[in-house]
């Protein structure tokens, strides 16, 4: 059972391996036309290599983040907190997640117009319950 | 969700939520949707940073060839910047 199981997560952690490989392809591309300049494989390997490995520090600072804040799911803040090295990282990372919360916040305000377009009049009560459930649903 | 779930040239939102969720000790910790796509930036400036700092280093070496040698020595100052 533990062997099986053990086997899984290196299938999955050798995809996972990949696709942060192919990503990190991409990147460099733009990096290369940028500045003119050529990554050898072996570089492009290697910077996949230590992005994998990064991942792992920050899932497992992530993860104490929020349970220090006695939650089990980790939140912008706890990313936030993982930014903190670098001063303009910091600022560039919160910047980010005013943008995401309130790009979040126009569509709910979309949702709204939407949902009170289509069924005519409604107490605002039931309106917010029907915007909220709209929202569970498309997030799954 | 389409449009910010696979964003051109960065990390998508579910292989971030996977690649956490390999690492996690905790088979009950999630990440939510906002914290996921902020993963998915820092990864990219990550990634971004390795390799304009290591393009950086060859182009001081009058090199248009970058190679793990430039990435080595652009390596410690970026681990601690992250």
């Amino acid at each position: 059972m533990a062997a099986a199981g053990a086997e899984e997560r290196q299938v999955l952690a050798q995809r996972l391996k990949a696709a942060v490989h192919y990503t990190v392809g991409c990147l460099c591309q733009e990096v290369e036309e940028d500045k003119d300049v050529q990554f050898s494989k072996q570089t492009i390997a290697a910077i996949s290599e230590i992005t994998f490995r990064q991942c792992e520090i920050f899932a497992k600072d992530l993860e104490m983040f929020a349970r220090h804040a006695k939650r089990t799911t980790v939140t912008t803040e706890d990313v936030k907190l993982l930014a903190r090295r670098s001063n303009s990282l910091l600022k560039y990372i919160t910047q980010k997640s005013e943008e995401l919360a309130s790009s979040n916040m126009e569509q709910k305000e979309k949702k709204r117009k939407k949902s009170s377009a289509a069924k005519g009049e409604r107490t605002p009560g039931e309106q917010e319950a029907a915007v909220t459930e709209n929202e569970d649903s498309n997030m799954a | 969700m389409a449009e910010r779930g696979g964003r051109a040239g960065g990390f998508r939102k579910d292989t971030v939520d996977r690649l956490l969720r390999l690492h996690f000790r905790d088979g009950r910790t999630r990440v939510n949707a906002d914290a996921q796509l902020l993963v998915a930036e820092l990864l990219k400036v990550f990634v971004r940073e390795a390799a304009s700092r290591a393009a950086r280093q060859a182009q001081a070496e009058d090199l248009k060839k970058v190679d793990t040698e430039h990435l080595e020595k652009a390596l410690p100052q970026l681990l601690l910047d992250f």
